[in-house]
């Protein structure tokens, strides 16, 4: 088939093997349909197939994006072939597949064949009962396309509720242009054994700088309805799929934001949490909601995303809290956002004393050397609270070896090493929680 | 006797191989005419999961007494040590005498003796290298993930500087197809079409295949009759997976290397991530005790918090691994019954209840004479 300088998948319709045109459709995707048996060149061109629809199904996890196409092909009773090619695009030419949606009883794929002198092309030898037109759907894999999830939470002015906007992006550097297309969104992590982009093979900058060229000529998007476009969810297996209302056109090397769901209301938990092996050293303030029905959400999962905080600063100013990436959410399941450190509420560690006991000895000639001792040693840890309303604590103190925790305060245990505290603090106030670790060394170690 | 009959063809395989026959005297000066014979039968044999055996006939004219049948192959693929010639009838009075292996070069001469004058068809089989075979399989699952109807594809690339005209290409599994098939070119045909086939699904808790500990969700296809496969064994190969999305359309589910599968077995297939169930590990106790000298016994308790997330409820199986001499502890809670399928694996299924309560499993052991 003829190449064009551009990127391009092509599908042209020809009796006979040989004639090259470009399709009008902007990917100029050629597939050719030629009678068999095939002689070689001076073939006649037939029918260009116009392409009816186009959908693509975009996933996340990986860098794939499934794009089903239907169009309208004339047959001839007999063999029939039909040539398909990619050139200077991202397809994964083992995914390449075609099927009739309609007449499909009187259509029957013989085989494809990948000629020896383009691995960017292939031929179906499709066997007709009889001449007809069939409606008929090519599908494949392509990578560069990807979209990624956002949320942007404005907190309210007592930060006990948000208003939550999800969005989604789609951004195409496939080195294709899918115009018009319905946009689907897979959300969940699907295996694959293979990159798309592997199998795609090529010199992706060279894509790249194509795609460049073209970029520019996509114009300005029409805006059709004059409102939101839906996002349609629904589950499927272990994923969500995400329908974007209509169709899009996503020119190459562009990119597309739209509104998932936006919901006002949204409560929020405030929990000045104490975790260094997850949060760092810091007191951390960790914002939690759930996403259920209770929180005005559980509609749906919260893809991966990226969180960012705002909170209202009157007369409809934001200022800026802070950004966190999120993993996937599950309905029903509690969101934590580090909101990062807060200034105004502070928690300080200090070891009041420090002992050793127990200690003893083993001769070695006729010296003595320690063998095995405990250390006592005495926190306290100082809260202090200068806003002005009542906040949680959440403080969880690890250890390791053999020791023994005592504190006149509550605690609960996390795991065979962690205790953790949680207390409340009255607005502007401050309190202290004392407690003691002796820890076991050398030969004191016991069974325990 | 020697006869100075000169004939030659293109072997038919045909790649540039060629067979002369000719008088027996000058083997090095030989006269390769090529007058060719009409190709008869080929079939390309991929029963052998390591080898490609060509198989092609040809009507040879003989004359009475010796005969010198000439067979080269240059730029091809052939392995030499593997040709076999014969007449196809069994009982042909023909004899094949010797071969004769020219220095440096891709060729033989067979000496033929016959009887008397005759038009003899041989047999002439070989392996032929590079020609390289590809399964791969597509599986479209229904809505409720019962069932699916599942594709075997075979695809074949040929590199072995031959072409084939026109050939049966004959699959491990008996199916033949007719082909032609160039150098360099490829075909991928469908050779098996299951409709109806019982899938199970499965949710899987195993740090050896997840270590983050990330629930993995499985098809597994049994391949028997009973559901709706088990008519040959299943090459190993990539089965890409789709399903019926409920709105005319189909989703990309994941795919996975299926491993071969032969009748009776299970191919178990790893779709992706359950995301919507989650299991959260603690260690609660670690502790070491009965100590003599520098060996120990540890006492540990470790606890899976299960949350299912979905709107119904699931089964998640998990395989738990404990190394060296280790014991369960009866006040392990949280599962029935219980399988070790080997000294350090124990497997066993939870119940995990919709819409995200929790469940937790309380999984206490000793491990012995630790040091």
């Amino acid at each position: 088939m003829a190449g064009s300088a551009a990127s391009q998948c092509g599908l042209s319709n020809f009796k006979g093997p040989v004639m090259r045109t470009r399709m009008s459709w902007p990917a100029a995707l050629l597939l050719a349909l030629a009678l068999a048996p095939v002689v070689q060149a001076k073939e006649e061109l037939v029918t260009l197939p116009k392409r009816d629809t186009v959908q693509l199904t975009i996933y996340n996890s990986v860098d794939l994006t499934l794009v089903r196409e239907t169009r309208n092909l004339t047959f001839k009773k007999g063999i029939n072939r039909l040539q398909f090619s990619w050139a200077n695009t991202l397809i994964d030419p083992t995914s390449v597949e075609f099927r009739a949606l309609a007449n499909a009883d009187k259509l029957d794929v013989l085989d494809t064949s990948y000629p020896a002198e383009s691995n960017q092309m292939l031929i179906w030898s499709v066997s007709c009962e009889q001449d007809i037109s069939a409606n008929c759907e090519i599908s494949y894999f392509t990578s560069g396309i990807r979209w990624d999830a956002e949320y942007h939470g404005m907190l309210a002015n007592d930060e006990a509720s948000m208003t939550l906007t999800a969005l989604v992006s789609v951004t195409n550097n496939s080195g294709e242009e899918y115009e018009d297309a319905q946009v689907r969104l897979v959300v969940g992590s699907i295996h694959l054994v293979e990159e798309i982009a592997a199998l795609a093979g090529g010199d992706r900058e060279g894509r790249k700088k194509e795609a460049y060229a073209t970029m520019r000529r996509a114009g300005a998007e029409k805006d059709e309805a004059g409102r939101p476009k839906e996002i349609v969810k629904q589950g499927l297996s272990e994923y969500y799929i995400y329908s974007i209302e209509g169709t899009e056109t996503i020119p190459n090397g562009w990119s597309k934001r739209l509104r998932s769901f936006v919901q006002a209301g949204v409560p929020l938990r405030s929990v000045y949490t104490w975790d260094p092996n997850r949060y760092g050293a810091a007191l951390t303030r960790i914002l939690t909601f759930k996403n259920d029905e209770a929180h005005k959400l559980g509609k749906e999962p919260l893809p991966q995303g990226v969180v960012r905080l705002y909170r209202d600063a009157g007369a409809n100013r934001l200022s800026y809290v802070g950004q966190v990436s999120t993993a996937y959410i599950a309905k029903n399941d509690e969101v934590k956002v580090n909101a990062g450190p807060d200034a105004e509420v502070t928690m300080k560690l200090v070891r009041t004393s420090f002992k050793k006991e127990n200690l003893s000895f083993q001769w070695s000639g006729n010296r003595q050397f320690v063998q095995g001792w405990d250390t006592v040693e005495e926190f306290k840890l100082e809260l202090q609270n200068f806003r002005d309303r009542d906040v949680e604590f959440e403080l969880n103190l690890a250890f390791n070896g053999d020791f023994d925790f005592e504190s006149a305060t509550a605690s609960t245990k996390v795991d065979f090493r962690t205790q953790r505290f949680s207390v409340r603090q009255g607005k502007g106030g401050k309190q202290q929680i004392g407690f003691k670790v002796r820890t076991r060394f050398g030969t004191n170690v016991r069974n325990k | 006797m020697n006869k100075r009959m000169i004939l030659s063809m293109v072997a038919t395989a045909a790649l540039a191989s060629w067979i002369g026959i000719f008088s027996s005297e000058p083997v090095h000066a030989r006269i390769k005419l090529a007058t060719l014979p009409d190709k008869e039968a080929v079939v390309v044999r991929f029963d052998n999961p390591n080898a490609v055996l060509v198989e092609e006939e040809r009507t040879i004219s003989l004359q009475k007494g010796v005969n010198n049948v000439d067979f080269s192959w240059a730029g091809t693929n052939i392995d030499k040590g593997s040709i076999v010639f014969r007449p196809v009838d069994g009982s042909s009075k023909v004899e094949i005498l010797s071969t004769l292996y020219p220095p440096g070069e891709a060729a033989l001469t067979w000496e033929i003796s016959s009887p008397d004058a005759r038009s003899e068809k041989f047999r002439l089989s070989y392996l032929m290298a590079n020609i390289q075979r590809e399964t791969d399989y597509r599986a479209l699952v229904s809505k409720d993930e019962k069932t699916c109807s599942f594709k075997h594809y075979f695809k074949i690339r040929n590199w072995s500087g031959g072409h084939f005209a026109d050939a049966d290409f004959i699959t491990r599994d008996g199916k033949t197809f007719d082909k032609a098939l160039s150098q360099g070119e490829a075909k991928r045909v469908l050779v098996n079409k299951w409709e109806t086939v019982t899938l199970q699904k499965e949710y899987v808790y195993d740090l050896t295949r997840h270590s983050e500990g990330k629930v993995m969700t499985d098809y597994v296809l049994k391949n028997a009759k009973e559901m709706g496969l088990g008519s040959i064994p299943l090459e190993y190969g990539k089965v890409r997976i789709y399903q019926d999305d409920g709105n005319g359309t189909t989703a990309f589910t994941g795919e996975d290397w299926g491993r071969f599968t032969p009748i009776g077995d299970d191919m178990r297939l790893n779709i992706g991530i359950a995301q919507d169930i989650k299991v959260e590990f603690k260690k609660m106790v670690n502790n070491v005790e009965n100590r003599r000298g520098n060996v120990y016994d540890t006492d540990e308790v470790d606890e899976y918090e299960i949350k299912n997330f979905k709107d119904s409820e699931a089964v998640v199986s998990f395989v738990l691994r404990v190394d060296g001499e280790w014991e369960l502890k009866n006040d392990s809670a949280g599962f029935e019954s219980f399988e070790r399928t080997d000294n350090e694996t124990i497997k066993f299924k939870v119940k995990a209840p919709a819409k995200g309560t929790p469940v937790k499993l309380k999984f206490h052991y000793q491990k012995k004479n630790v040091w």
